[in-house]
């Protein structure tokens, strides 16, 4: 009686253990990815904060290029009021991307411009931004990989679909989202 | 030798048996776990002979105390008999173990082994735990302060740069943005120091963002924050923490012969009760760090002054006297310390860094997924100077050897770099060609190929020479060159000062000027460092950095594209010759090792005659009824004088 009792609890104890260990594991890796996101948010924000700017100081130097600077502050507005599906913002966000970087190529072909420090610092701007905002994307990417992955591993996936864990979605444009979003460039 | 020149023809590129980087850390993280295995057992096996030295004489100043304090208030009898009963233990112990003579049971073996063993581990544990208590919070200030370093300046554009791309690496990593410190050195090099990753700083020279193009320095900080984010620095730490604990306990033998100990010591015992400033703290720990490590070398003076200084007086006679046995302490201990970290400790720890620099390579590619960049980020250092004035103690730290590391300087650049770089050369010459002297009469090169690689080489050189002796136009040249190429280092030309510093120079730039002296001063010598600031580097036999063509090999597998090549070795004759050399040295230094072995044996047997002797003089002379003594001499000298006053 007391061998059978004494194994009965220790089973208790050991499966409390397992589904703790599980659960603030999950919790955890959630919340790494939340975090991974609001870093996307934060560079996705300093760039819609950055291009106004970038597109005054340029418009002096090119005035007739006015089709590129246009389409970069059209991107702008459409990547601004995106909704939270994080798919579609993906779309909308890369079409900015490609615009800022087509109105850089676009000023390259302006000596005069190309010459100034400040275009150079403005340059600086630009790739730092692009390359923060590629980078907190390749993190979130990472960190929803790990997650997906670990709530569809064996013993975890039972108690990730009790609890309600279903898997993230990763910051990419898939063709679906691609159709839902009317692009201009 | 093999230059590009005498390669016949470029091979196509084949990583062998490529692997992901995620595999590559895994790897690496594995071997790390099994050299601190071998660390331990390393630190395990040094701490035999060294508790051999230490236990008797801690027993050795337990019982003088003791003696002492018997002679005051009388402690109780058990005392002394269990004394004794250990010591006949121990004796019995020593006499079976050593020369196989009479029985004992397992108890008294266990007991005996104990009493050897254990106050000897549990002093040096103590040590190491006060070590790593001491300088939790400190060090990053002082080798900030002992390098010089200062914060970049956001209106140079290549130092914003240098900004955003340590943003940018933070992020990809999801690491908060540490600390970015520049030093104004000759050398190209960078470190990440602290303590943990809340107050990691990277530590990078100003020279560094000159020579290297955006994708390659950002490569750089990527190895840099993937190290802090594995936790490199504690590591780092740790591994430091151990031979500072060495340094600590020859400090403390040495405390009563020398004045330069007992300053270690008391700036020790005095730092954590130090108010002021945190930058105030952390530079008095750096310098207790470098006291610690001065105490380290073995030529270290204070005893031999204690025992050789001419004219002593009375009491530093009776003294010496008194001391005598804790010389051969002392040497015992230094000899142990110095061989065993040396050859055994200082290795394997060396290695295990190693293993970290790999695996810092391997998230550096995780987080860039560009491993070309920093693969000719490495080989652009191994081209440059890379010694960094003051703080050698951090040696280290620094992603390539500060004194340098060759092993890549004469690798040919991937074969569009090179194709890339001739076609500049030629665009350059148009203007130039005709115009100098020194440029024209090198035959212009025509096609494309390894042999036309060498002769740009020399032409470029040549254009150099001549840049440096103030001709205008290869001036011109060679900056219209670097500017076009992003940096002139990689194509394997020796040191050479940046073609803007020579315009600026000529134009009368001090700074300048001064930047170019210093390049030149540094050169192709080392820079010898001070004394005291030697750092881990010379307690280990093996390097802690790794060689640049091995990490070049990790990165091909990984997708680098760059040509290692097979080193092509002499004939047959220089391969047998190698091995009679071998078989010659091998052998001479196997016999070296276990000489100094037995050396080591010696002084641990004559420190325990010694100490024995020494015990016993004392407990003689406690011993003595010195105050009958007296009187019985009182007596003697009354008698002899009564005995005269009765003859007379």
């Amino acid at each position: 009686m007391d061998t059978v009792l004494i194994v009965i609890s220790v089973t208790v104890v050991l499966v409390l253990w397992f589904v703790l260990h599980v659960y603030n594991g999950l919790v955890r890796m959630r919340n790494d990815v939340r975090n991974a996101w609001s870093d996307i948010d934060v560079q996705l924000t300093f760039r819609h904060d950055l291009v106004p700017g970038i597109v005054a100081s340029v418009k002096g130097y090119m005035s007739h290029e006015r089709q590129t600077l246009e389409a970069v502050a059209q991107a702008r507005s459409a990547a601004m009021v995106t909704g939270a599906d994080i798919g579609t913002r993906a779309v909308a966000e890369m079409a900015l991307g490609r615009a800022v970087g087509n109105l850089l190529a676009v000023a390259e072909r302006y000596p005069e411009l190309k010459a100034s420090q400040n275009f150079l610092i403005l340059q600086e701007q630009l790739t730092t931004t692009e390359n923060r905002i590629a980078f907190a994307r390749q993190h979130y990417n990472e960190m929803v990989r790990q997650f997906n992955t670990s709530i569809a591993e064996f013993p975890r996936n039972l108690l990730a679909g009790m609890l309600g864990y279903s898997p993230e979605k990763l910051f990419a444009a898939d063709a679906q989202d691609r159709a839902a979003v009317q692009v201009t460039t | 030798m093999s230059t590009p020149g005498t390669a016949d023809a470029p091979r196509p590129f084949t990583p062998r048996d490529p692997e992901t980087f995620f595999k590559a850390q895994r790897r690496n993280r594995r071997a790390t776990w099994r050299m601190s295995a071998l660390c331990i057992f390393a630190a395990f096996l040094m701490g035999i002979p060294l508790t051999l030295v230490l236990t008797p004489f801690l027993y050795a100043v337990t019982m003088v105390v003791a003696e002492v304090i018997n002679h005051f208030s009388p402690l109780p009898a058990e005392f002394w008999q269990n004394a004794s009963d250990l010591a006949k233990l121990a004796y019995r112990v020593a006499d079976v173990l050593i020369n196989q003579r009479g029985t004992v049971d397992p108890q008294d073996l266990a007991i005996g082994l104990a009493l050897v063993l254990v106050p000897g581990i549990v002093l040096s544990l103590v040590l190491w735990v006060g070590i790593l208590l001491l300088f939790r919070h400190g060090g990053v200030g002082g080798t900030l302060a002992s390098l010089n370093a200062r914060d970049p300046n956001s209106a140079d554009l290549k130092e914003l740069q240098l900004s955003d791309v340590v943003q940018e690496m933070a992020i990809a990593a999801g690491l908060p943005v540490p600390r970015m410190m520049l030093i104004d050195a000759p050398g190209a090099n960078c470190a990440a120091i602290g303590t943990s990753a809340t107050d990691a700083h990277i530590v990078l020279s100003r020279r560094l963002l000159d020579d290297l193009d955006r994708e390659q320095l950002q490569a750089l900080i990527a190895h840099m924050i993937a190290s802090v984010g594995n936790g490199d620095l504690r590591i780092a730490f740790t591994v430091t923490s151990v031979f500072e604990t060495c340094g600590l306990i020859t400090t403390l033998i040495n405390a009563p012969f020398g004045k330069q100990s007992r300053s270690t010591l008391w700036r020790i015992i005095r730092y954590p009760f130090r108010r002021g400033t945190a930058i105030a703290r952390c530079a008095d720990a750096d310098e207790v760090a470098e006291l610690l490590a001065d105490t380290m070398d073995v030529n270290s003076t204070d005893i031999e002054r204690f025992f050789d200084s001419g004219n002593a007086g009375l009491i530093r006679k009776t003294l010496r006297v008194v001391f005598f046995p804790f010389m051969f302490t002392n040497m015992a201990i230094e000899l142990t310390l110095w061989f065993f970290l040396n050859l055994l400790l200082g290795p394997c720890m060396a290695l295990l860094w190693r293993t970290r620099r790999y695996l810092a390579d391997a998230g550096a590619v995780e987080l860039t997924r560009n491993p070309d960049a920093l693969a000719s980020a490495l080989q652009q250092l191994s081209n440059d100077t890379t010694a960094i004035a003051g703080g050698s103690w951090a040696a280290h730290l620094f992603v390539v050897n500060p004194s340098g590391d060759r092993s890549l300087r004469d690798i040919a650049p991937a074969t569009d770099r090179q194709r890339k770089a001739l076609e500049v050369w030629r665009a350059t010459a148009k203007g130039a060609v005709g115009a100098s002297s020194a440029v024209s009469n090198v035959v212009p090169i025509t096609g494309v190929g390894l042999g036309a690689y060498a002769d740009l080489r020399k032409e470029i050189m040549s254009t150099v020479k001549a840049a440096a002796a103030g001709d205008a136009d290869a001036v011109a040249r060679m900056q219209g060159f670097a500017a076009a190429m992003g940096g002139v280092q990689a194509l394997g030309l020796k040191e050479m000062p940046n073609p803007k510093d020579i315009m600026l120079a000529q134009q009368g730039d001090r700074a300048a000027i001064a930047r170019i002296r210093m390049l030149m001063q540094t050169g192709d010598r080392d820079v010898q460092p001070k004394r005291g600031q030697t750092g881990l580097q010379t307690h280990s036999f093996v390097s802690f950095h790794p060689p640049l063509e091995k990490r070049e090999k990790r990165l091909q597998k990984m997708g680098a594209h760059l040509l290692v090549p097979t080193p092509t070795r002499g004939g047959m004759a220089l391969k047998v010759f190698l091995v009679l050399l071998y078989l010659l040295i091998v052998p001479l230094l196997t016999v070296a090792g276990v000489l100094m072995l037995v050396v080591i044996a010696l002084m641990i047997c004559l420190n325990l005659l010694f100490l024995g002797l020494w015990l016993s003089v004392i407990h003689w002379a406690f011993a003595q009824d010195w105050g009958q003594n007296i009187n019985a001499f009182e007596g003697f000298v009354e008698q002899v004088s009564a005995a005269f006053s009765k003859g007379r």
